[in-house]
């Protein structure tokens, strides 16, 4: 089912042109060099440190990684993040990495 | 960033979180629609980030639920700088009385400067100041307008011509003329003195000049009466035989008083029913506050239960060092009046439409006129009002100087 709803939802930002955030209830991610990075959609917060922040997501989760990180401003489902960036990383249910 | 821009005018709190995974608490609140800022990692069990002071109350109620132990740390904003500075009550008095003093000083009258006078009558000056209240230390809005005082001054001086009051901030600045008695210019040249006006000659005192007309003469607009020429007639006479001897004539300045019997006619409208306000000497005086537009009461509140009133306002500004600050004082005087509707009869009017024209001719006329009444002209009744033609004679001094050209 839910493949299924993934499938109909990537048809339709394809063909119909409309903002796949919003169809497929993904995050955006806005980043500004290594200093900011601005997530709205995300599904709460998993862990939070000085060097690593993870956000849940509707698969898997988000794993952005660096150093002095600050949470500049939080809001149910907007996080913008200070400090110096390093990576971001998506880290999908099925195949757990960690 | 929309929502951390007011943020220091409601105040916001800096709060430590301590705890197993104390991020999670920040993550609760945002669930629970709660706005934090700054949240930064102090080690691995304490978290620390800002909160508005509004959802202090809904930190406490979700902190309930959880393990967590939350710590206060920062107080920052509006409110808890109004809290701290209300603490120290010396200085706010302090700061209160000194810029009331300040406020106090700036309207006091600190000096009066009188120029242009001499010595006498700038004493006199200052006396009579004195006794209006304007002196150093007086306060200033007990104190009439600069316009006020010109008048006052003029009034009880009458050796001053013009007087003129400015106020520059504290003092007052008097600058005044004097009146000098100019002696009349003796020699005023050769001169005939001819006729104002048409009238009989009723009575000539000449004490100059040689008259050409007579006691009962008609004379008419512009004719010569007292001549500055002596011996005019003699001349005239003799201009056949001798011409040179016109030269000689002696030309002086004549001067004369020609008093005649003068007519005028005048129209009066003298309305049957009058109405006029008679003040009732019923009074209450109010004291107001003016900011800009509003009237503030500060004393007499009441209204005076006066059908009909009239008021009489009189403002004061404020000073505050030099500024004129945007609050007056407001004395007004609220008089009791009654409007009394007299009705007359025809009679009435027309003897008060007599005398109303009597005294507008003798303003024209001046003093020195002597007015008598003839007769009434004509009468009409029109719309409620009588219309009167009068015919007046008045005895009145008719001379007019004429200098004589002397053609050079």
């Amino acid at each position: 089912m839910k493949i299924w709803r993934k499938h109909i939802g990537n048809w339709l930002a394809h063909h119909l042109e409309l903002p796949s955030d919003v169809i497929l209830e993904l995050p955006r991610i806005t980043t500004i060099g290594q200093l900011h990075a601005y997530i709205e959609n995300h599904k709460g917060l998993l862990l939070f440190s000085d060097n690593e922040l993870r956000l849940n997501m509707q698969y898997g989760y988000l794993k952005i990684s660096g150093k002095d990180f600050v949470l500049k401003m939080m809001l149910p489902e907007e996080i913008l993040l200070e400090g110096t960036i390093s990576e971001i990383k998506f880290i999908d249910n099925e195949n757990k990495e960690r | 960033m929309k929502q951390t821009q007011s943020i220091f005018l409601t105040g916001y709190v800096t709060i430590k979180i301590e705890g197993h995974h104390p991020e999670l608490f920040f993550d609760l609140c945002a669930r629970n629609g709660i706005f934090t800022w700054n949240i930064k990692r102090t080690s691995d069990t304490v978290c620390q980030g800002n909160v508005r002071l509004n959802d202090i109350s809904h930190i406490r109620a979700i902190r309930r639920n959880t393990v967590y132990k939350v710590r206060f740390l920062r107080k920052k904003g509006l409110p808890f700088i109004f809290k701290q500075f209300f603490y120290r009550k010396p200085l706010i008095v302090s700061l209160l009385m000194s810029v009331l003093f300040v406020f106090l000083l700036s309207n006091i009258v600190w000096d009066v400067k009188i120029k242009n006078v001499h010595p006498e009558l700038e004493k006199r000056i200052d006396n009579q100041l004195n006794q209006y209240g304007i002196h150093p230390g007086a306060l200033k809005f007990t104190i009439g307008s600069p316009g006020e005082i010109q008048q006052k001054l003029l009034t009880d001086i009458p050796e001053l011509l013009w007087v003129g009051v400015t106020e520059k901030g504290t003092t007052y600045h008097l600058e005044g003329v004097e009146k000098t008695v100019v002696e009349e210019r003796e020699d005023a040249g050769a001169r005939n003195i001819i006729a104002a006006k048409e009238g009989v000659i009723v009575d000539m005192f000449v004490s100059k000049g040689q008259p050409m007309v007579e006691v009962n003469d008609l004379v008419k607009k512009g004719q010569l009466l007292v001549s500055g020429e002596l011996g005019r007639k003699n001349v005239k006479e003799e201009e056949k035989k001798d011409e040179k001897k016109q030269q000689a004539k002696k030309l002086v300045t004549a001067e004369a008083e020609v008093i005649a019997k003068t007519w005028y006619e005048s129209k009066v409208n003298i309305p049957l029913e009058v109405n006029y306000d008679v003040l009732t000497g019923e009074n209450k005086v109010k004291h107001y506050l003016r900011l800009g537009k509003y009237l503030l009461p500060i004393w007499g509140f009441k209204n005076p239960d006066y059908d009909q009133v009239q008021i009489e306002a009189e403002e004061s500004t404020f000073n505050f060092l030099k500024w004129e600050i945007p609050i007056s004082y407001v004395k007004q005087n609220v008089q009791e009046k009654n409007i009394v509707s007299t009705k007359r009869t025809k009679a009435e009017a027309v003897n008060d439409g007599i005398k109303q024209a009597e005294k507008d001719l003798q303003n024209i006329l001046g003093n020195n006129a002597t007015i008598t009444f003839e007769k009434v002209l004509h009468e009409r009744m029109e719309r409620g009002k009588v219309k009167l033609t009068l015919y007046f004679t008045v005895y009145e001094n008719i001379a007019k100087n004429q200098p004589i050209s002397q053609g050079d």
